[in-house]
């Protein structure tokens, strides 16, 4: 062994997409220790709740991340509804549900591209990225937002997507499977992908458990965990919830886990669009969260279970609004993924964690 | 999968590294730690997950800047959000696998969350004066329902014609004027003035009263917003008073 030497990775990184920095402490071309900082982009946004009252702090929420916008509006506002004791109707709960798996693929669809760009296979990031574009219509046709979407509300949705958009969403996804499953199946078979990712990055399923680790990144592991398999709002009608797992427990695995996610997020949509029932989208919310009430709640966002609390005053703006994101929870599985790869395999790494860094500084 | 289910549990300061050993022994899986900010100090919240169980241990009130045992030795997952409490609340976590010393955050101002803003603190006096508010209202109709039930016990045959709420009533304006209308004119130009003084002085406390509800309202909004609603209130009023004027003329 040689002399151990400490590496500054990013934050300034092409790989990463936001500022991630890591000390890797190597030895050769071995890391034996890889020690995570972040801070660069903290903006305070939860101290923010004090002075919005929790109406308007729902655009707030979802401004945390472009990617999980939809998810934390619909964090927030499940959590802020659970606090107050409001029912949401249950054609809105559909409807969240379809804008949220809708933005499942969209995320997916991103990071697949990116990890495509990571193994240097550029025209697949470009094949990503179109099928990604589709999605974004979707979401510009019924809601007038590509990342930001403005749709959920305490209380409900505010706006409906009629019968014939339904129709047009389920064939914009049926183009979607032909393209994507070409896709996939060049992702999952391709010598040069297998080599970058068999292998690389291992954690067992004890260590998965062991360091509390949540989403597609526990999954890969064959950690048996999906909130949304407690079927809680829509998630509750679909015929069968399975959560996708493979036990390989390195790259290949987790590139497998959301590949797969994607095309099982199309069928909930199609699923629920064909169940949707008619009613009504919102219900009104009036007063505010009693002095010290608190709920908690979590909710499966792309990567993975995403905590939010939430505590009142008695008056309409909150008192303290929390969320643990998926990164902050997995940062510890990333340090041990880490541990003992070689050098040029971290990017790798990190990638196939796929670590939101905006979400986790907030 | 199990039912999702949430609790909210109270832990005491201490249990809190032996509860965490014990949790991890049982197979509960940590979510994650939060504060809070009080007045008096801070209060975290300890969450795990197990079998559907979303349960947040709350440790009410750490004293600011004072120390707590680390879990990370039990869940390393935790090195995140000590560092980040140490950062923006100001409790320190003794024996931290991952110790960032202070600089998790680079933050501007030193524990930002500690710190009280006026639009906080003007939202935690609304909601106390709001409070007290009802409170005294529920007392008030507390006292007036064992009234009416004692004025009922003395008073049997008013049973079925008294309305609750209403057999203390201060004297009607008719009754006022009958009494008047006996008096000498003299002494009922006195009373007369002292009822406008009174009905004067009650006005001017509501007003009082609402002015400073507003300002609180005003406080707790967005200055942007609240420079605006001052603006368009004054507006108003000077065209009311130039109406008033127009009027007079």
């Amino acid at each position: 062994m040689g002399k151990a030497t400490v590496i500054p990775f990013g934050p300034q990184h092409p790989v990463l997409p936001e500022p991630l920095h890591l000390d890797l402490v190597v030895e050769d071309e071995t890391v034996v220790e890889a020690i995570p900082q972040i801070g660069f982009v903290h903006r305070g946004l939860e101290k923010l709740v004090e002075t919005r009252d929790y109406n308007q702090f729902i655009y707030v929420a979802e401004r945390i991340c472009g990617i999980c916008a939809m998810g934390h509006s619909l964090g927030y506002a499940e959590t802020v509804e659970s606090l107050m004791g409001v029912e949401v109707p249950k054609r809105a709960e559909y409807l969240r549900v379809i804008w949220h798996e809708l933005s499942r693929i969209h995320s997916h669809l991103l990071w697949l591209g990116l990890a495509a760009d990571a193994f240097g296979f550029e025209s697949m990031f470009m094949h990503c990225w179109r099928l990604r574009e589709r999605v974004l219509d979707i979401f510009e046709k019924t809601t007038g937002g590509r990342v930001i979407l403005s749709v959920v509300k305490v209380g409900g949705v505010v706006r409906d997507i009629d019968d014939a958009m339904m129709a047009e969403i389920i064939r914009a996804l049926d183009g979607i499977v032909d393209d994507y499953t070409k896709i996939m199946n060049t992702l999952l078979t391709d010598t040069s992908v297998k080599n970058r990712t068999v292998g690389v990055g291992y954690i067992s399923h004890d260590d998965a458990v062991n360091l509390s680790m949540v989403g597609p990144f526990a999954r890969a592991s064959a950690v048996n965990y999906d909130v949304r398999a407690f079927g809680r709002g829509a998630y509750g009608d679909l015929s069968d919830f399975q959560p996708i797992l493979d036990d390989g427990g390195d790259c290949f695995a987790r590139v497998k886990v959301r590949c797969l996610e994607v095309l099982q997020s199309i069928e909930i949509i199609k699923e629920l669009a064909a169940k949707i029932p008619a009613g009504d989208i919102e219900v009104a919310v009036k007063g505010a969260p009693a002095d010290g009430a608190q709920a908690s709640n979590v909710l499966e966002q792309p990567r993975g279970e995403c905590y939010y609390y939430a505590r009142g005053n008695g008056t309409k703006n909150l008192e303290r609004m929390r969320m643990r994101t998926p990164t902050s929870q997995n940062l510890a599985g990333m340090t041990r993924a880490l541990a003992g790869c070689d050098l040029a395999d971290v990017n790798m790494i990190i990638l196939t964690i796929d670590p939101c860094i905006s979400c986790t500084e907030r | 999968m199990a039912q999702f289910r949430q609790e909210f549990t109270p832990l005491d300061r201490d249990a809190v590294h032996q509860d965490a050993a014990r949790r991890k022994e049982e197979g509960w899986r940590y979510v994650q730690t939060l504060a809070v900010n009080a007045e008096d100090g801070v209060d975290l919240i300890y969450t795990y997950m197990k079998d559907g169980l979303l349960e947040n241990l709350v440790v009410p009130l750490v004293p600011h800047g004072s120390s707590m045992p680390s879990i990370t030795d039990v869940y390393l997952a935790a090195f995140v959000f000590e560092n980040e409490i140490h950062d923006l609340f100001g409790i320190t976590f003794t024996d931290l696998a991952i110790d960032f010393g202070g600089n998790f955050y680079r933050v501007a101002v030193s524990e930002p969350m500690t710190v009280i803003s006026p639009e906080q603190k003007a939202a935690r006096e609304k909601a106390r004066r709001v409070a007290a508010a009802k409170a005294e209202k529920d007392a008030k109709a507390a006292r007036a329902a064992d009234a009416q039930t004692g004025y009922l016990a003395d008073h049997p045959d008013a049973a079925g014609e008294s309305k609750p709420g209403r057999v203390f009533d201060t004297a009607s304006e008719a009754d006022v004027e009958a009494k008047l209308a006996g008096m000498d004119p003299e002494k009922v130009a006195r009373v007369r003035a002292a009822i406008a003084a009174k009905a004067k002085k009650a006005a001017a406390a509501e007003a009082a009263e609402r002015d400073a509800e507003l300002e609180a309202k005003l406080a707790a909004m967005d200055p942007e917003k609240a420079a605006k609603v001052r603006a368009a209130m004054e507006a108003k009023a000077k065209k009311a008073a130039e109406a008033a004027a127009k009027e007079g003329e």
